[in-house]
């Protein structure tokens, strides 16, 4: 009953992450160039839970 | 007031197709729901991961729910403040570098309008972030902990709220004044973190000061700050952010000479 009651809880964190990381996936395809190579913030965006895809568009993203 | 429009547009088009629109509200709802959840969960995660030993017996307060909500407000002062300095770093300074600004500074561009679209937008993006994260996090609460008076929440994040523009006309000055956006994400950090490291250590001689917001803010969840003292900052605050934004205007117009063709 814990468990499932955990799950219920957290499903609202795992939707979140979810479509950052889908965001940021999609933004890292469509943007010519990030501050540095672009599979390492691929990697960066899959592997790293929640901060990953944060990381990439607070710093990866080359807004200039 | 058309190029304000216009601009207002332009604002509102980048903000979407760079996605700040979804991932900064996204990021402050993350936070809202987390603080509640690991509090609520604090001791079975200390007892699977507190690699304590056997038979170690600890007891833990149940927080308040008004002590979660301000723990919500202290992450948004960290991680919030450091996320909102970091996406707003460029919006001035940025568009120097890249050529945008050679495109919009060419034309006889109304730098209050310019700025203001700006400040609008980020204002905007902020606001929704915090007001989301906080309704967010009352929920949670209310789920794990227990309820809180809807009233003292409403004041507490609006009084919050007001602190949040401080920071983002310091976030866009920086902009508007320094040669890059690393200098106006450093220079507007510092200048939050040393103010409240001066305020925190010299405050008690005064109580009227635009720093002592976010503990005002918190002071609402309980039985209230001090009236007078209260609207007092607040309406230095305000005063602040207008002048704040009309040094930015200055600022914006003075430094448009610097942008790279």
């Amino acid at each position: 009953m814990e468990t499932s009651r955990l799950l219920l809880l957290l499903l609202p964190v795992l939707l979140i992450q979810l479509g950052l990381m889908i965001f940021a996936i999609i933004d890292l395809i469509k943007i010519p160039l990030t501050n540095g190579p672009k599979w390492m913030w691929g990697v960066i965006i899959v592997l790293v839970n929640i901060i990953g895809p944060i990381l990439y568009f607070a710093i990866g993203r080359r807004n200039y | 007031m058309k190029q304000f429009a216009i601009l207002m547009k332009k604002e509102w088009r980048e903000n979407l197709r760079n996605f700040k629109l979804f991932w900064i509200p996204a990021v402050f709802i993350l936070l809202g729901i987390m603080e509640p959840v690991t509090n609520y969960f604090l001791p079975q995660i200390l007892d699977s991961v507190g690699n304590l030993p056997e038979g170690t017996v600890l007891e833990f307060p149940t927080p308040e729910p008004e002590q979660i909500l301000v723990a919500v407000m202290g992450q948004y002062q960290l991680l919030g403040l450091l996320i909102l300095a970091l996406a707003y770093m460029g919006t001035i300074a940025g568009e120097r570098r890249s050529g945008t600004a050679t495109l919009l500074y060419v034309r006889p561009l109304s730098f209050p309008a310019y700025f203001m679209s700006k400040w609008m937008m980020a204002s905007i993006i902020a606001l929704l972030s915090v007001w989301l994260g906080f309704l967010s996090g009352y929920y949670y609460t209310y789920l794990l902990f227990g309820g809180v008076d809807l009233t003292g929440f409403a004041q507490f994040a609006a009084t919050y709220s007001l602190w949040i523009l401080l920071v983002i006309s310091i976030i866009l000055l920086a902009s508007a004044w320094m040669p890059n956006a690393g200098l106006a994400a450093a220079f507007s950090l510092g200048m939050i973190v040393i103010s409240q490291l001066v305020d925190s250590l010299l405050g008690t001689y005064w109580p009227i000061s635009p720093l002592k917001l976010p503990a005002y803010a918190a002071a609402w969840l309980g039985s209230g700050p001090v009236t007078g003292d209260f609207w007092w900052s607040a309406g230095v605050t305000v005063l602040l952010i207008a002048a704040l934004i009309g040094l930015g205007i200055f600022l914006s117009a003075k430094k448009a000479a610097t942008t790279k063709v």
